[in-house]
């Protein structure tokens, strides 16, 4: 009972923290979903609507083609970040000379605030001023305008978004690769296994669960991508790279709809929760009776 | 089942050379065990007949093949690691059949021997558990069930009982000898543990320092060790040793320690004043009534033979008599020595007389 009551006591700050700065704001983000709100009106008082805002998301053609775009986003970037990330990673667990300088350049974008990424990418990719635009037709007579060519805008985005976000993957899966015992690999070796076989009867199912954390926080993060987009493109040209943060920034910002946006939120939210599923499902529900 | 060829191996890291030149010949489906203390190369040597370590110098060859440059997998090898190595997403099945899918067996094929293999090694109840729902025995079945499914030229254990508990053990090291007596397959067993060693091997090769120190069966290497280490190594408890020199007193040669212990001979053809290490087991002593005396240190029973612990000044003899003994310490008993039991081995180079 003792040891009981200190362990509340001792979550008790942390308990307090989280409902303070997590549930009390989720609650209230869902009341004003329900509700017609723009504090900034002449009449700032908020209007309950019902359901409204949740069927208006329905015919919201906007709404739907950014989650479209979202999704698109988040499958090239996702997986490129695993990929390449996971090619760094390999490499970074061999020796070779200068191996720690490159590591820590590599991890440098990392640390890197996300507002300043888009506004560094912006600078190097504005048409006339900007030093890729300007290799990429000296050299190869590609013309690149992100603010003319949506493919252009969404590409750049999903590179910036590699550059930014693969560190983070090589570490965690390092991490994982460091800490798998070799003795599986050499049994396999003498089993009669080639290096393919071995990565993906071997390697894989090992480090699944820290591909799987990965995923998941890469997910989560690049569904509610705003700051780098909003610098670098503003969510166009059109709504090319108007992603749902993006969206729901325009709606409650310059528009100033606090009731659409945060219903839009919640919306969000639960495709994110649903997307999380489906992968826990896929990939580690049936590891978990294994383990 | 092949014979087995290493020819004159050494490994080196860099500068440092850790083998000298090991030769071991291995006949076919021969039961051979590395033993030595650790860090004296056998798992070392065990890993480049594996293929897993490459080898600096010499030849490797197994039936008649050299097999220096030659993947693991190219081997026809079978390996039992100490950590069993199995793969922990991998039922018992598809653990004991992956060595087999890998080779692109029809699944017949895999059914049929892995199934025979879970048979022979008792693992039919477990085989879709996975290697974390299994005890350390079982775990260790299943390593053995890979590698017997793949009916190999040649099994390699790298300590495979290291792991498991005092009693299992013993049974694991009869069910391990009991397979080769089925099987018939050229086995080489690394150990630390000379008991593992003695009762299983036909041809034990100690090892120490990253060379060689006697290959021998088991009984010769109790009967004649080539020198201090093996004797000392050989033989559980292992061989008390006193040293001193031979003296001959009144026409009667003896054995005379540094301490004025005085010891009966061997017939040995050492000339009086040679200076020896004395070396005789401690299951060769017992008690008499005319046996050189010594003071009682410590009397350990354990319920079918008492190990007595005495000495003389700072001389250490241990025996293990049949008898229940008793004795308080520092009293006096009497230790008979038979001198056909005893080993005599030159101070200097530490090799037997």
């Amino acid at each position: 009972m003792q040891s009981n009551r200190l362990g509340w006591i001792l979550l008790a700050p942390t308990l307090a923290i989280l409902f303070f700065f997590g549930v009390l704001p989720f609650i209230y983000v869902v009341y004003v979903s329900f509700h017609q709100w723009n504090p900034f009106a002449a009449d700032p008082t908020m209007i309950f609507n019902g359901a409204d805002n949740f069927r208006k998301i329905v015919f919201d053609a906007e709404f739907l083609n950014s989650v479209g775009v979202t999704v698109l986003f988040v499958l090239f970037a996702v997986i490129s970040e695993l990929v390449v990330g996971y090619i760094l990673a390999q490499a970074f667990m061999k020796e070779f000379p200068g191996k720690a300088i490159f590591r820590t350049i590599h991890t440098l974008p990392l640390i890197m605030a996300p507002i300043i990424v888009g506004s560094v990418w912006k600078l190097m990719m504005t048409p006339s001023i900007g030093i890729i635009p300007h290799y990429l037709n000296e050299w190869f007579g590609i013309t690149v305008n992100i603010g003319t060519s949506p493919v252009a805008a969404f590409a750049t985005i999903i590179i910036m978004d590699i550059w930014h976000w693969t560190p983070l993957v090589t570490l965690t899966l390092i991490a994982a690769l460091v800490s798998l015992p070799p003795d599986p690999f050499e049994q396999a070796q003498i089993d009669g296994a080639n290096k393919r076989q071995i990565f993906f009867h071997i390697t894989v199912p090992m480090i699944a669960p820290a591909v799987v954390a990965t995923v998941f926080i890469r997910l989560m993060d690049a569904l509610r991508t705003v700051d780098e987009v909003w610098m670098l493109t503003g969510g166009g040209p059109g709504s090319a790279t108007r992603f749902v943060g993006v969206h729901i920034f325009k709606e409650v910002f310059p528009k100033t709809n606090y009731g659409y946006g945060s219903t839009i939120s919640v919306i969000v939210l639960y495709l994110t929760i649903v997307a999380c599923w489906l992968l826990y499902v896929t990939m580690l529900a049936p590891r978990s009776k294994k383990d | 089942m092949a014979q087995v060829k290493i020819d004159n191996v050494i490994k080196r890291y860099g500068s440092l050379q850790v083998m000298h030149g090991v030769n071991v010949d291995i006949n076919d489906g021969e039961f051979v065990v590395l033993v030595g203390p650790s860090g004296c190369g056998k798992s070392t040597l065990l890993r480049m007949l594996a293929g897993l370590e490459e080898i600096s110098d010499g030849t490797i060859s197994i039936g008649e093949r050299v097999v220096n440059d030659v993947p693991p997998k190219e081997r026809d090898i079978a390996m039992v690691f100490q950590s069993y190595a199995l793969y922990p997403h991998k039922t018992v099945y598809d653990n004991i059949g992956f060595p087999l899918k890998m080779a692109k067996r029809p699944q017949d094929e895999i059914d049929r021997k892995v199934t025979g293999a879970a048979d022979i090694l008792d693992l039919t109840k477990y085989l879709k558990r996975y290697p974390k729902e299994l005890s350390g025995g079982q775990r260790q079945r299943v390593a053995m069930g890979r590698a017997i499914v793949r009916d190999p030229q040649v099994f390699l254990f790298d300590e495979p009982l290291s792991n498991l508990d005092a009693k299992l053990r013993v049974t694991m090291r009869v069910e391990i000898k009991e397979l080769h007596q089925r099987l018939g397959t050229t086995i080489v067993y690394v150990t630390h543990d000379q008991i593992e060693a003695m009762t299983m091997a036909d041809k034990i090769v100690v090892m120490r320092d990253g060379r060689v120190e006697q290959i021998g069966a088991p009984l010769d290497l109790y009967d004649n060790p080539a020198n201090i280490f093996v004797a000392g190594f050989i033989g559980s408890p292992s061989m008390n040793f006193v040293h001193g020199q031979i003296v001959n007193e009144g026409g009667v040669r003896q054995f005379r320690s540094d301490n004025g212990l005085m010891l009966p001979l061997p017939d040995t053809s050492a000339p009086d004043g040679t200076k020896v290490t004395y070396g005789i087991r401690p299951e060769h002593i017992t008690i008499a009534d005319h046996g050189v005396p010594l003071r009682v240190v410590v009397v350990e029973p354990t319920g079918s033979e008492t190990q007595v612990f005495a000495k003389h000044g700072t001389d250490f003899i241990d025996a293990m008599v049949k008898d229940r003994f008793k004795a308080a310490p520092n009293s006096e008993v009497r230790f008979a020595i038979d001198p056909a039991n005893v080993h005599l081995f030159d101070r200097e180079t530490e090799q037997r007389l």
